[in-house]
């Protein structure tokens, strides 16, 4: 009934606004070598079968998976893509994990890669691309090209997130403020972080607060970047893992839920997600991986998470609805320190989506940190002792999570 | 007013990499043909002639969509009842965005929000009336369409909604 599935290492290449000195499958091969150099007893030829995952409208490039078969060190061998948005990189390490725990004939370990270069193309036209087929049934239902523009341009990532940054901010009754301290603790940790993009060891709460408004409540400072970048995690049996370093973390829980797509709805429709921050997809994830997993009091039970929060107010809202804090407590728990370096949850210690977004990497970048930090080689490692961490994922109209519950010991429920 | 988008950014660690070639280039997309099924429309247009609303109901949850749905996504089964909803609604959610008059240039603020019309269980995107001071925007706010002129059956018939009081008590 499926192996257990462990990861032994996962790398990073350097993220910036631009990597001019570099191609895609350059920026990819850097990822790579920095994975495969944490595990020195295993050859590119130890590698079995191959993940990986972008959103190719970002760069303008269809199928960059064949022309960076070579960079990858995948040729003639099982290569698998998949594509989910926002999801992306979330989605190539459960189909990594997958791959493993299936048991096929000659793959034990595999190499899963997301990556993005978002320099290289226009990411809005990227995303309105995606929108644009959803949208355009509103025309024959008489609303005109103008307006319809208007919305598409009130409805991208950033439209979206603040519709939900509102229901969150008067249900928890939470200022801006708190928004900002948020995004300090994520640029102040990125600052500790070598290939982290914004990386700002002194930023203050004012000046977050200083910066105009981009979609009310959300403020130009607080918003995440586009980033070049990609992200490499190894997967491999519970018994190969054992020879290839010293903490292998175990994978023992997965899942990818969406929910109803908020804000615009399928066909023009609208949405019976009435609140953009009820987030009942992240809710069933955490269900399902935790279930897989045996973890019955979150809270207690898990050391470190990562989640993805391009948008401060989402960071504060994964938390809760991931079981992490009860409704309505997470800006507390930033303000007293709980989720600091050394509190007694540490969150997104990379410095977060908010401070590097790769978008396809993103999410694959959350449980690749979560599982450095159990095996102790994070670059911003928490102090604590991590044994159990969770790395989400969210994409989609606010509506897809990912989730993969990871721990220094094989406890995944079924066998 | 223009200082609202002005882009000011923090600073942060940078470093530079060297420039390597660069190829400029364009994707220039085909047109697309999207293809939508909006028999599910035609009765709720023929009513907004007459300036009223309907939606449609799916016998499996009783859940009432507006706009109509051609298919419910919990029992996974066709809405097939029809039933009246009111013109009044309450603020689901908003957001504010700045955009540019065309005609102006300057960036004003305005307040995109997600109505939810009493009676019906979806939200949908729509305007507020202009002139409204967007700090008196609050989730939960009733409001009631307006109504253009000459309804000719789109969506657009309504134009933007109007505030109306909200009698809603504190619960005690
Ligand atoms: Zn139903």
């Amino acid at each position: 009934m499926g192996r257990q599935v462990a990861i032994v290492s996962a790398g990073f290449c350097e993220h910036s606004s631009k990597r001019s000195d570099v191609n895609m499958p350059e920026l990819v091969n850097e990822a790579i070598r920095d994975c495969l150099k944490k595990v020195p007893s295993l050859g590119i030829s130890d590698i079995d079968a191959f993940v990986t995952g972008n959103m190719p409208a970002f760069e303008g490039a269809n199928m960059p998976e064949l022309w960076s078969t070579d960079w990858m060190g995948a040729r003639n061998k099982p290569l698998l893509r998949v594509t989910t948005g926002g999801t992306t990189g979330g989605t190539v390490a459960i189909a990594g994990y997958y791959n493993v725990t299936a048991g096929l004939p000659g793959i034990d370990t595999v190499l899963a890669i997301a990556y993005e270069q978002q320099s290289q193309g226009d990411t809005s036209v990227g995303l309105a691309s995606t929108a644009y087929g959803e949208i355009s049934i509103l025309n024959t239902l008489g609303i005109d090209y103008d307006s319809l523009s208007r919305i598409l341009s009130a409805g991208a990532a950033i439209g979206v997130a603040a519709y939900q940054a509102t229901n969150y901010m008067s249900k928890a009754r939470i200022t801006e403020e708190d928004l900002a301290r948020v995004v300090v603790h994520n640029r102040r940790m990125a600052a500790k972080n070598w290939w982290a993009h914004l990386r700002m060891p002194d930023l203050t709460i004012e000046e977050v607060l200083d910066t105009p408004y981009v979609q009310y409540p959300l403020r130009y400072g607080m918003l995440c970047p586009a980033s070049d970048g990609a992200c490499a995690m190894l997967f491999t049996t519970e018994e190969k893992a054992k020879d290839m370093c010293d903490i292998p973390v175990y994978v023992n829980g997965v899942a990818s839920v969406a929910n109803e797509s908020a804000v615009l709805g399928y066909d023009g429709s609208g949405s019976a997600q009435t609140d953009p921050s009820a987030q009942i997809g992240a809710m069933r994830s955490s269900e399902l991986a935790y279930s897989q997993a045996g973890i019955s009091f979150p809270r207690k039970e898990i050391d470190y998470a990562e989640v993805y929060s391009p948008f401060p107010n989402q960071e504060l809202m994964w938390l809760e609805k991931l079981g992490l804090f009860e409704e309505t407590t997470a800006p507390q728990m930033y303000e007293n320190g709980t989720t600091a370096l050394d509190g007694d949850l540490p969150v997104n210690c990379s410095g977060g989506v908010n401070s590097t977004n790769a978008i396809g990497a993103s999410a694959m970048e959350r449980p690749a940190v979560a599982a450095l930090q159990i095996m102790g080689k994070a670059d911003n490692q928490v102090p604590k002792t991590v044994h159990t961490s969770i790395g989400h994922g969210w994409g989609g109209s606010l509506n897809l999570c990912t989730l993969m519950v990871m721990s220094d010991e094989p406890k995944r429920k079924w066998r | 007013m223009s200082k609202l988008t002005q882009r000011k950014s923090l600073d942060y660690i940078k470093k530079d990499y060297v420039r390597t070639r660069t190829m400029p280039g364009s994707w220039y997309l085909s047109s697309y043909k999207f293809r939508f099924n909006i028999t599910h429309h035609q009765p709720m247009l023929e009513k907004l002639k007459e300036k009223k609303l309907i939606a449609n109901q799916c016998s499996g949850c009783n859940r009432v969509f507006f706009p109509p749905r051609l298919v419910c996504g919990q029992c996974l089964v066709k809405p097939d009842r029809w039933v009246d909803i009111r013109d009044t609604a309450r603020v689901a959610t908003y957001a504010i965005a700045y955009l540019k008059n065309p005609d102006t240039g300057q960036v004003e603020e305005k307040p995109m929000i997600l109505v939810q019309h009493d009676g019906a269980d979806t939200c949908s995107i729509a305007e507020l009336a202009p002139g409204i001071n967007v700090k008196d925007t609050y989730i939960g706010m009733p409001i009631k369409a307006h109504w253009k002129e000459n309804a000719t059956g789109g969506l657009m018939d309504i134009e933007y909604y109007d505030p109306i009081p909200d009698d809603a008590k504190d619960i005690e």
